[in-house]
Protein backbone atom coordinates (compact mmCIF):
# COMPACT_ATOMS: atom_id res chain seq x y z
CA UNK A 1 0.00 0.00 0.00
CA UNK A 2 1.09 3.79 -0.75
CA UNK A 3 2.24 5.26 2.20
CA UNK A 4 -0.19 8.07 3.92
CA UNK A 5 -0.06 11.35 2.86
CA UNK A 6 -0.89 12.24 6.43
CA UNK A 7 -0.17 10.33 9.55
CA UNK A 8 -3.79 9.56 11.29
CA UNK A 9 -2.77 11.80 14.10
CA UNK A 10 -3.01 14.44 11.43
CA UNK A 11 -6.17 13.46 10.26
CA UNK A 12 -7.74 12.62 13.22
CA UNK A 13 -6.24 16.27 15.02
CA UNK A 14 -7.52 18.29 11.12
CA UNK A 15 -11.20 17.04 11.29
CA UNK A 16 -11.00 17.34 15.09
CA UNK A 17 -10.33 21.17 14.77
CA UNK A 18 -12.86 21.76 12.82
CA UNK A 19 -15.34 20.64 14.77
CA UNK A 20 -13.85 22.51 18.32
CA UNK A 21 -12.89 25.57 16.11
CA UNK A 22 -16.44 25.85 14.21
CA UNK A 23 -18.25 25.23 17.91
CA UNK A 24 -15.39 27.86 19.36
CA UNK A 25 -16.02 30.53 16.73
CA UNK A 26 -20.46 30.09 16.67
CA UNK A 27 -20.87 30.70 20.32
CA UNK A 28 -17.75 33.21 20.74
CA UNK A 29 -19.85 35.75 18.19
CA UNK A 30 -22.89 34.16 20.44
CA UNK A 31 -21.50 35.76 23.23
CA UNK A 32 -19.58 38.87 21.39
CA UNK A 33 -23.45 40.13 19.89
CA UNK A 34 -24.48 40.01 23.68
CA UNK A 35 -22.27 43.51 23.51
CA UNK A 36 -21.26 43.74 19.79
CA UNK A 37 -18.58 46.78 20.37
CA UNK A 38 -15.43 47.15 22.35
CA UNK A 39 -15.88 50.51 24.12
CA UNK A 40 -15.78 49.99 27.68
CA UNK A 41 -19.07 51.54 29.02
CA UNK A 42 -19.52 55.31 28.60
CA UNK A 43 -16.26 55.53 25.96
CA UNK A 44 -15.63 54.89 22.55
CA UNK A 45 -13.22 52.95 20.88
CA UNK A 46 -11.18 54.01 18.45
CA UNK A 47 -10.32 50.86 15.93
CA UNK A 48 -13.33 49.01 15.37
CA UNK A 49 -15.77 50.64 13.05
CA UNK A 50 -19.12 48.34 13.37
CA UNK A 51 -19.04 49.02 16.77
CA UNK A 52 -23.09 48.08 17.80
CA UNK A 53 -23.22 45.68 14.80
CA UNK A 54 -24.40 42.52 15.96
CA UNK A 55 -22.85 39.39 13.45
CA UNK A 56 -26.04 37.66 11.79
CA UNK A 57 -27.38 35.05 13.98
CA UNK A 58 -26.73 31.84 11.03
CA UNK A 59 -23.06 32.49 12.64
CA UNK A 60 -23.90 32.41 16.27
CA UNK A 61 -23.71 28.86 18.10
CA UNK A 62 -25.39 28.33 21.63
CA UNK A 63 -29.13 29.63 21.45
CA UNK A 64 -28.34 32.18 23.77
CA UNK A 65 -25.49 33.93 25.65
CA UNK A 66 -25.50 31.03 29.04
CA UNK A 67 -25.22 28.20 26.22
CA UNK A 68 -22.85 29.75 24.08
CA UNK A 69 -20.43 30.52 27.18
CA UNK A 70 -21.06 27.09 28.27
CA UNK A 71 -20.05 25.69 25.09
CA UNK A 72 -17.00 28.15 24.64
CA UNK A 73 -15.70 27.13 28.01
CA UNK A 74 -16.03 23.47 27.41
CA UNK A 75 -14.82 23.44 23.48
CA UNK A 76 -11.70 25.23 24.60
CA UNK A 77 -9.95 22.58 26.41
CA UNK A 78 -10.99 20.21 23.44
CA UNK A 79 -9.64 22.98 20.71
CA UNK A 80 -6.19 23.65 22.86
CA UNK A 81 -5.45 19.56 23.79
CA UNK A 82 -6.32 18.79 20.35
CA UNK A 83 -3.89 21.53 19.02
CA UNK A 84 -1.06 20.50 21.75
CA UNK A 85 -1.60 16.25 20.42
CA UNK A 86 -0.82 18.13 16.66
CA UNK A 87 2.21 20.64 17.71
CA UNK A 88 3.85 17.90 19.56
CA UNK A 89 3.08 15.32 16.80
CA UNK A 90 4.52 17.59 13.91
CA UNK A 91 7.25 18.39 16.16
CA UNK A 92 8.52 14.92 17.07
CA UNK A 93 7.69 12.96 13.84
CA UNK A 94 9.59 15.65 11.61
CA UNK A 95 6.12 17.02 9.78
CA UNK A 96 6.80 20.22 10.74
CA UNK A 97 9.63 20.24 8.55
CA UNK A 98 7.02 20.78 5.71
CA UNK A 99 5.56 22.92 7.80
CA UNK A 100 7.83 26.14 8.32
CA UNK A 101 9.27 28.43 6.00
CA UNK A 102 12.30 27.20 4.63
CA UNK A 103 15.51 29.26 2.85
CA UNK A 104 14.45 31.02 -0.03
CA UNK A 105 10.17 31.36 0.85
CA UNK A 106 9.47 35.01 -0.05
CA UNK A 107 11.20 33.78 -3.85
CA UNK A 108 9.23 30.59 -3.99
CA UNK A 109 6.08 32.49 -3.04
CA UNK A 110 6.63 34.82 -5.31
CA UNK A 111 7.05 32.48 -7.95
CA UNK A 112 3.90 30.70 -6.78
CA UNK A 113 2.12 34.28 -6.99
CA UNK A 114 3.23 34.17 -10.80
CA UNK A 115 2.10 30.99 -11.76
CA UNK A 116 -1.85 31.79 -10.32
CA UNK A 117 -1.59 35.13 -12.30
CA UNK A 118 -0.68 33.50 -15.46
CA UNK A 119 2.45 35.57 -15.33
CA UNK A 120 4.60 31.70 -15.14
CA UNK A 121 3.84 28.86 -17.22
CA UNK A 122 5.07 26.18 -14.78
CA UNK A 123 3.65 25.19 -11.64
CA UNK A 124 6.87 25.71 -9.67
CA UNK A 125 8.70 22.72 -7.92
CA UNK A 126 7.55 22.46 -4.41
CA UNK A 127 7.64 19.59 -1.66
CA UNK A 128 4.88 18.57 -0.40
CA UNK A 129 3.29 21.88 0.04
CA UNK A 130 4.19 24.93 -1.99
CA UNK A 131 5.64 28.12 -0.27
CA UNK A 132 1.98 29.61 -0.12
CA UNK A 133 0.72 26.74 1.28
CA UNK A 134 3.39 26.58 4.09
CA UNK A 135 2.98 30.19 4.51
CA UNK A 136 -1.03 29.67 5.76
CA UNK A 137 -0.14 26.24 7.73
CA UNK A 138 2.82 27.68 10.01
CA UNK A 139 0.83 31.22 10.80
CA UNK A 140 -2.53 29.40 11.88
CA UNK A 141 -1.04 28.19 15.01
CA UNK A 142 0.73 31.10 15.24
CA UNK A 143 -3.04 32.90 15.57
CA UNK A 144 -4.14 30.50 17.19
CA UNK A 145 -1.52 30.66 20.15
CA UNK A 146 -2.58 34.26 20.28
CA UNK A 147 -6.43 33.87 20.35
CA UNK A 148 -5.80 31.18 23.25
CA UNK A 149 -3.44 33.78 25.02
CA UNK A 150 -6.21 36.96 24.87
CA UNK A 151 -9.02 33.98 25.35
CA UNK A 152 -7.18 33.23 28.82
CA UNK A 153 -7.26 37.21 29.28
CA UNK A 154 -10.05 38.01 29.06
CA UNK A 155 -11.32 35.02 30.95
CA UNK A 156 -9.47 35.86 33.92
CA UNK A 157 -8.77 39.71 33.74
CA UNK A 158 -8.22 39.78 37.59
CA UNK A 159 -6.81 36.13 38.63
CA UNK A 160 -4.64 36.97 36.08
CA UNK A 161 -4.10 40.52 35.75
CA UNK A 162 -0.44 40.57 34.56
CA UNK A 163 -1.58 38.86 31.40
CA UNK A 164 -4.71 41.00 30.73
CA UNK A 165 -2.20 44.09 31.14
CA UNK A 166 0.38 42.59 28.62
CA UNK A 167 -1.96 43.06 26.30
CA UNK A 168 -3.13 46.41 27.20
CA UNK A 169 -6.15 45.54 29.95
CA UNK A 170 -9.33 43.97 28.98
CA UNK A 171 -11.03 46.13 26.28
CA UNK A 172 -7.74 45.46 24.58
CA UNK A 173 -7.42 42.16 25.25
CA UNK A 174 -11.13 41.38 24.02
CA UNK A 175 -10.38 43.33 20.55
CA UNK A 176 -7.26 41.21 19.51
CA UNK A 177 -9.14 38.02 21.19
CA UNK A 178 -11.81 39.14 17.96
CA UNK A 179 -8.62 40.05 15.70
CA UNK A 180 -6.95 37.05 15.81
CA UNK A 181 -10.35 35.12 15.31
CA UNK A 182 -10.84 37.08 12.06
CA UNK A 183 -7.28 36.23 10.61
CA UNK A 184 -7.62 32.62 11.57
CA UNK A 185 -10.62 32.76 9.64
CA UNK A 186 -9.45 34.74 6.69
CA UNK A 187 -6.23 31.73 6.60
CA UNK A 188 -9.25 29.26 7.11
CA UNK A 189 -11.54 30.32 4.12
CA UNK A 190 -8.71 30.40 1.68
CA UNK A 191 -7.17 26.91 2.63
CA UNK A 192 -11.04 25.92 2.28
CA UNK A 193 -11.04 27.92 -1.32
CA UNK A 194 -7.71 26.21 -2.58
CA UNK A 195 -8.79 22.57 -1.61
CA UNK A 196 -11.53 23.10 -3.66
CA UNK A 197 -10.22 25.18 -6.49
CA UNK A 198 -6.59 23.83 -6.50
CA UNK A 199 -6.46 20.25 -4.64
CA UNK A 200 -9.80 18.49 -4.43
CA UNK A 201 -7.70 15.00 -4.12
CA UNK A 202 -6.44 16.85 -0.95
CA UNK A 203 -9.75 15.94 0.94
CA UNK A 204 -8.93 12.20 0.74
CA UNK A 205 -5.54 12.59 1.89
CA UNK A 206 -6.71 14.60 5.00
CA UNK A 207 -9.52 12.10 5.75
CA UNK A 208 -8.06 8.30 5.02
CA UNK A 209 -4.71 9.37 3.60
CA UNK A 210 -4.86 8.28 -0.09
CA UNK A 211 -3.15 10.60 -2.02
CA UNK A 212 -2.23 10.19 -5.97
CA UNK A 213 0.86 12.37 -6.70
CA UNK A 214 0.11 12.45 -10.40
CA UNK A 215 -3.21 14.26 -9.46
CA UNK A 216 -0.82 16.74 -7.34
CA UNK A 217 -1.25 20.16 -8.04
CA UNK A 218 2.14 20.04 -9.61
CA UNK A 219 1.86 17.30 -11.61
CA UNK A 220 -1.57 18.36 -13.28
CA UNK A 221 -0.38 22.59 -13.04
CA UNK A 222 -3.00 23.30 -11.84
CA UNK A 223 -4.13 26.64 -11.30
CA UNK A 224 -7.46 27.40 -9.24
CA UNK A 225 -10.57 26.07 -10.78
CA UNK A 226 -8.42 24.35 -13.88
CA UNK A 227 -10.51 21.98 -15.18
CA UNK A 228 -13.24 25.12 -15.95
CA UNK A 229 -10.37 27.36 -17.72
CA UNK A 230 -10.57 27.20 -21.70
CA UNK A 231 -8.04 24.90 -23.36
CA UNK A 232 -5.35 27.03 -23.91
CA UNK A 233 -4.71 27.68 -20.29
CA UNK A 234 -3.89 24.49 -19.70
CA UNK A 235 -1.07 22.29 -19.66
CA UNK A 236 -0.17 18.58 -20.14
CA UNK A 237 0.71 16.50 -17.03
CA UNK A 238 4.35 16.92 -16.43
CA UNK A 239 4.32 12.91 -15.87
CA UNK A 240 2.95 11.10 -17.83
CA UNK A 241 -0.16 8.76 -16.74
CA UNK A 242 1.49 4.61 -16.74
CA UNK A 243 0.12 2.77 -19.18
CA UNK A 244 -2.72 1.04 -18.30
CA UNK A 245 -2.57 -1.78 -21.02
CA UNK B 1 -28.33 46.39 26.51
CA UNK B 2 -30.40 46.33 29.77
CA UNK B 3 -33.40 45.00 28.16
CA UNK B 4 -31.76 42.36 26.03
CA UNK B 5 -30.77 39.90 28.92
CA UNK B 6 -33.93 39.98 30.71
CA UNK B 7 -36.30 40.15 27.32
CA UNK B 8 -34.78 36.99 26.32
CA UNK B 9 -35.87 35.87 29.69
CA UNK B 10 -39.38 36.59 29.36
CA UNK B 11 -39.69 35.64 25.51
CA UNK B 12 -38.17 32.34 27.06
CA UNK B 13 -41.43 31.20 28.13
CA UNK B 14 -42.80 30.76 24.40
CA UNK B 15 -38.59 29.91 23.37
CA UNK B 16 -38.05 27.38 26.35
CA UNK B 17 -38.41 24.62 23.69
CA UNK B 18 -36.25 26.35 21.06
CA UNK B 19 -33.53 26.93 23.96
CA UNK B 20 -33.54 23.30 24.79
CA UNK B 21 -33.15 22.39 21.56
CA UNK B 22 -30.62 24.49 20.89
CA UNK B 23 -28.49 22.92 23.55
CA UNK B 24 -28.25 20.25 22.17
CA UNK B 25 -28.56 16.61 23.18
CA UNK B 26 -28.19 15.21 27.18
CA UNK B 27 -25.20 13.98 26.42
CA UNK B 28 -23.70 17.26 25.59
CA UNK B 29 -25.56 18.36 28.01
CA UNK B 30 -23.20 16.28 30.26
CA UNK B 31 -20.06 17.14 28.71
CA UNK B 32 -20.89 20.82 29.00
CA UNK B 33 -21.31 20.36 32.98
CA UNK B 34 -18.57 18.10 33.59
CA UNK B 35 -16.27 21.12 32.05
CA UNK B 36 -18.04 23.64 34.19
CA UNK B 37 -16.99 21.44 37.36
CA UNK B 38 -13.92 21.42 35.90
CA UNK B 39 -12.80 24.53 34.92
CA UNK B 40 -14.76 25.71 38.57
CA UNK B 41 -11.94 23.51 39.87
CA UNK B 42 -9.25 25.33 37.83
CA UNK B 43 -10.72 28.56 38.89
CA UNK B 44 -10.77 28.19 42.57
CA UNK B 45 -7.67 27.03 42.37
CA UNK B 46 -5.97 30.22 40.95
CA UNK B 47 -7.91 32.06 43.12
CA UNK B 48 -5.26 34.46 44.81
CA UNK B 49 -6.54 36.89 48.21
CA UNK B 50 -3.56 38.54 46.70
CA UNK B 51 -4.90 39.14 43.25
CA UNK B 52 -5.91 43.12 43.23
CA UNK B 53 -7.93 44.59 40.63
CA UNK B 54 -7.07 47.80 39.58
CA UNK B 55 -8.69 49.98 36.38
CA UNK B 56 -6.78 51.17 33.46
CA UNK B 57 -4.77 54.07 34.57
CA UNK B 58 -6.25 57.38 33.46
CA UNK B 59 -10.00 55.56 32.92
CA UNK B 60 -12.65 57.80 33.52
CA UNK B 61 -15.44 56.90 36.13
CA UNK B 62 -18.57 55.21 33.90
CA UNK B 63 -20.82 57.03 36.05
CA UNK B 64 -23.91 57.10 34.39
CA UNK B 65 -23.24 55.43 31.87
CA UNK B 66 -23.57 52.22 34.20
CA UNK B 67 -26.42 50.02 32.91
CA UNK B 68 -28.86 49.08 35.53
CA UNK B 69 -30.16 45.61 36.22
CA UNK B 70 -33.09 44.53 38.09
CA UNK B 71 -35.58 41.36 37.29
CA UNK B 72 -38.71 43.35 38.75
CA UNK B 73 -40.83 45.15 36.45
CA UNK B 74 -39.94 48.42 38.17
CA UNK B 75 -37.26 49.84 40.03
CA UNK B 76 -37.13 47.99 43.42
CA UNK B 77 -37.10 50.48 46.04
CA UNK B 78 -37.60 49.43 49.94
CA UNK B 79 -41.41 50.60 50.98
CA UNK B 80 -40.56 51.63 54.80
CA UNK B 81 -44.06 51.93 55.04
CA UNK B 82 -45.05 48.41 54.42
CA UNK B 83 -42.00 46.67 55.30
CA UNK B 84 -40.66 48.89 58.33
CA UNK B 85 -37.28 50.13 58.26
CA UNK B 86 -34.65 48.42 55.77
CA UNK B 87 -31.91 46.89 57.45
CA UNK B 88 -29.41 43.63 56.62
CA UNK B 89 -28.90 40.34 58.26
CA UNK B 90 -26.26 38.70 58.08
CA UNK B 91 -26.84 35.09 59.60
CA UNK B 92 -26.51 31.17 58.79
CA UNK B 93 -23.39 29.46 60.33
CA UNK B 94 -22.73 32.63 62.68
CA UNK B 95 -22.14 33.48 66.32
CA UNK B 96 -23.94 36.51 66.83
CA UNK B 97 -26.18 36.83 64.11
CA UNK B 98 -27.04 40.77 63.06
CA UNK B 99 -29.63 42.88 61.66
CA UNK B 100 -27.60 46.17 60.38
CA UNK B 101 -29.61 49.36 59.34
CA UNK B 102 -28.05 51.47 56.95
CA UNK B 103 -26.32 53.67 60.09
CA UNK B 104 -25.06 50.32 61.44
CA UNK B 105 -23.83 50.02 58.45
CA UNK B 106 -22.49 53.62 57.33
CA UNK B 107 -20.68 53.06 61.48
CA UNK B 108 -18.83 50.03 60.06
CA UNK B 109 -14.69 50.43 58.56
CA UNK B 110 -15.52 51.78 55.66
CA UNK B 111 -13.89 51.14 52.60
CA UNK B 112 -13.04 53.16 48.89
CA UNK B 113 -12.29 51.06 45.88
CA UNK B 114 -12.15 52.30 42.47
CA UNK B 115 -12.71 49.12 40.36
CA UNK B 116 -13.78 47.87 37.24
CA UNK B 117 -16.65 45.93 36.67
CA UNK B 118 -17.07 43.10 33.87
CA UNK B 119 -19.88 41.78 32.67
CA UNK B 120 -20.87 38.46 31.23
CA UNK B 121 -21.97 40.24 28.50
CA UNK B 122 -18.61 40.95 28.06
CA UNK B 123 -18.53 44.96 29.05
CA UNK B 124 -16.77 46.68 31.41
CA UNK B 125 -17.01 49.37 33.43
CA UNK B 126 -15.01 51.58 36.11
CA UNK B 127 -16.59 52.39 39.03
CA UNK B 128 -15.81 53.73 42.52
CA UNK B 129 -17.50 51.54 45.41
CA UNK B 130 -17.77 52.75 48.77
CA UNK B 131 -19.00 50.24 51.97
CA UNK B 132 -17.99 47.33 54.38
CA UNK B 133 -15.77 44.63 53.14
CA UNK B 134 -17.53 41.36 53.50
CA UNK B 135 -14.76 40.20 55.61
CA UNK B 136 -15.34 42.45 58.55
CA UNK B 137 -19.29 41.52 58.46
CA UNK B 138 -18.18 37.67 58.58
CA UNK B 139 -15.79 39.00 61.55
CA UNK B 140 -18.61 40.84 63.37
CA UNK B 141 -21.14 38.48 63.77
CA UNK B 142 -18.47 35.57 64.13
CA UNK B 143 -18.85 33.32 60.94
CA UNK B 144 -17.77 29.46 61.04
CA UNK B 145 -14.88 27.76 59.83
CA UNK B 146 -17.25 25.45 58.08
CA UNK B 147 -19.38 27.77 56.44
CA UNK B 148 -18.10 27.28 52.76
CA UNK B 149 -20.81 28.93 50.68
CA UNK B 150 -22.43 32.67 51.12
CA UNK B 151 -26.06 33.28 49.50
CA UNK B 152 -26.68 36.74 49.33
CA UNK B 153 -30.35 37.45 49.21
CA UNK B 154 -32.11 40.45 47.82
CA UNK B 155 -35.66 42.43 48.02
CA UNK B 156 -35.63 41.91 43.92
CA UNK B 157 -38.10 39.54 43.24
CA UNK B 158 -36.41 36.57 44.68
CA UNK B 159 -32.94 37.40 43.14
CA UNK B 160 -29.94 35.97 44.94
CA UNK B 161 -26.60 34.65 44.05
CA UNK B 162 -24.53 31.95 46.29
CA UNK B 163 -20.59 32.19 46.17
CA UNK B 164 -17.87 30.42 47.44
CA UNK B 165 -16.06 31.55 50.70
CA UNK B 166 -13.43 32.78 48.98
CA UNK B 167 -14.30 35.26 46.88
CA UNK B 168 -16.79 36.59 49.27
CA UNK B 169 -13.76 37.11 51.58
CA UNK B 170 -11.85 38.45 49.19
CA UNK B 171 -10.65 41.93 50.35
CA UNK B 172 -12.20 43.81 47.29
CA UNK B 173 -15.45 42.03 47.91
CA UNK B 174 -18.13 44.85 49.44
CA UNK B 175 -21.03 45.82 50.40
CA UNK B 176 -21.30 49.06 49.10
CA UNK B 177 -24.34 52.10 49.91
CA UNK B 178 -22.28 54.51 47.97
CA UNK B 179 -21.21 54.71 44.28
CA UNK B 180 -18.95 57.06 42.60
CA UNK B 181 -18.94 59.43 45.82
CA UNK B 182 -22.59 59.44 46.52
CA UNK B 183 -24.96 56.88 48.38
CA UNK B 184 -25.98 54.28 46.27
CA UNK B 185 -29.42 55.30 44.23
CA UNK B 186 -32.14 52.90 43.72
CA UNK B 187 -31.25 51.59 40.10
CA UNK B 188 -28.08 50.22 41.00
CA UNK B 189 -29.41 48.13 44.17
CA UNK B 190 -29.97 50.83 47.32
CA UNK B 191 -29.89 50.79 50.24
CA UNK B 192 -26.67 48.43 49.78
CA UNK B 193 -25.60 45.93 47.54
CA UNK B 194 -23.18 43.18 46.61
CA UNK B 195 -19.81 44.23 44.97
CA UNK B 196 -16.68 42.33 43.76
CA UNK B 197 -14.47 42.60 40.87
CA UNK B 198 -13.50 39.45 41.40
CA UNK B 199 -16.87 38.16 40.31
CA UNK B 200 -19.09 38.57 36.69
CA UNK B 201 -21.79 41.48 37.54
CA UNK B 202 -24.40 39.05 37.82
CA UNK B 203 -23.06 37.44 40.81
CA UNK B 204 -23.00 40.81 42.69
CA UNK B 205 -26.72 40.84 44.29
CA UNK B 206 -28.35 44.67 44.87
CA UNK B 207 -30.93 45.36 46.98
CA UNK B 208 -29.38 43.35 49.52
CA UNK B 209 -31.51 41.93 52.31
CA UNK B 210 -29.49 39.01 54.17
CA UNK B 211 -26.10 37.48 54.11
CA UNK B 212 -26.30 33.67 54.71
CA UNK B 213 -23.13 32.02 55.46
CA UNK B 214 -24.03 28.29 54.83
CA UNK B 215 -22.64 24.42 54.42
CA UNK B 216 -24.06 24.25 50.71
CA UNK B 217 -23.92 26.11 48.00
CA UNK B 218 -27.36 27.31 47.06
CA UNK B 219 -27.29 28.03 43.53
CA UNK B 220 -28.67 32.06 42.08
CA UNK B 221 -31.11 33.58 39.85
CA UNK B 222 -29.03 33.28 36.85
CA UNK B 223 -26.77 30.22 37.47
CA UNK B 224 -30.03 28.09 38.24
CA UNK B 225 -30.84 29.43 34.60
CA UNK B 226 -27.52 28.14 33.10
CA UNK B 227 -24.76 30.68 33.64
CA UNK B 228 -21.58 29.77 35.55
CA UNK B 229 -22.57 29.35 39.00
CA UNK B 230 -18.82 30.14 39.56
CA UNK B 231 -18.66 32.98 37.54
CA UNK B 232 -15.12 34.20 38.82
CA UNK B 233 -12.94 36.87 37.25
Amino acid sequence: MAKRRHHWIVRVTHWVNVVALTIMIGSGLQIFNAYPRFARRGETFCCYPWEGTPVPSWATFGGWLAGARNWHFAMMWVLVLNGLIYIAFIYLHGEWRDLVPRKGFFRDSWQMTRFYLFARKDHPVQGKHNALQRAVYFLMPWVALVIVVTGVAIWKPVQLAPLTNLMGGYVWARYWHFMSMVVLIILSLIHIFMVFAVDPYSLRAITTGGYNEENSPEARNARPFQNLLPNRFRKKRTTPAPASQ
Amino acid sequence: MTIDRRQFITLSGLSLLAACDSRGPKSAEKFLRYAERKNEQLERALFRHTSIDVPPAGARLTGDALPSYFISKTVPIWDESKRGPWALEVGGMVDRPQKLTLKNLLDLPRTHQRVNHYCVEGWSAVEQWTGVRLRDLARLAGAHKGAKYVDFESFDDGYHESWDIESALHHQTVVAYGLDGRMLGPAHGAPARVYSPTKLGYKNTKYLTRIMFLPNRTGGYWSDQGYEWYAGV
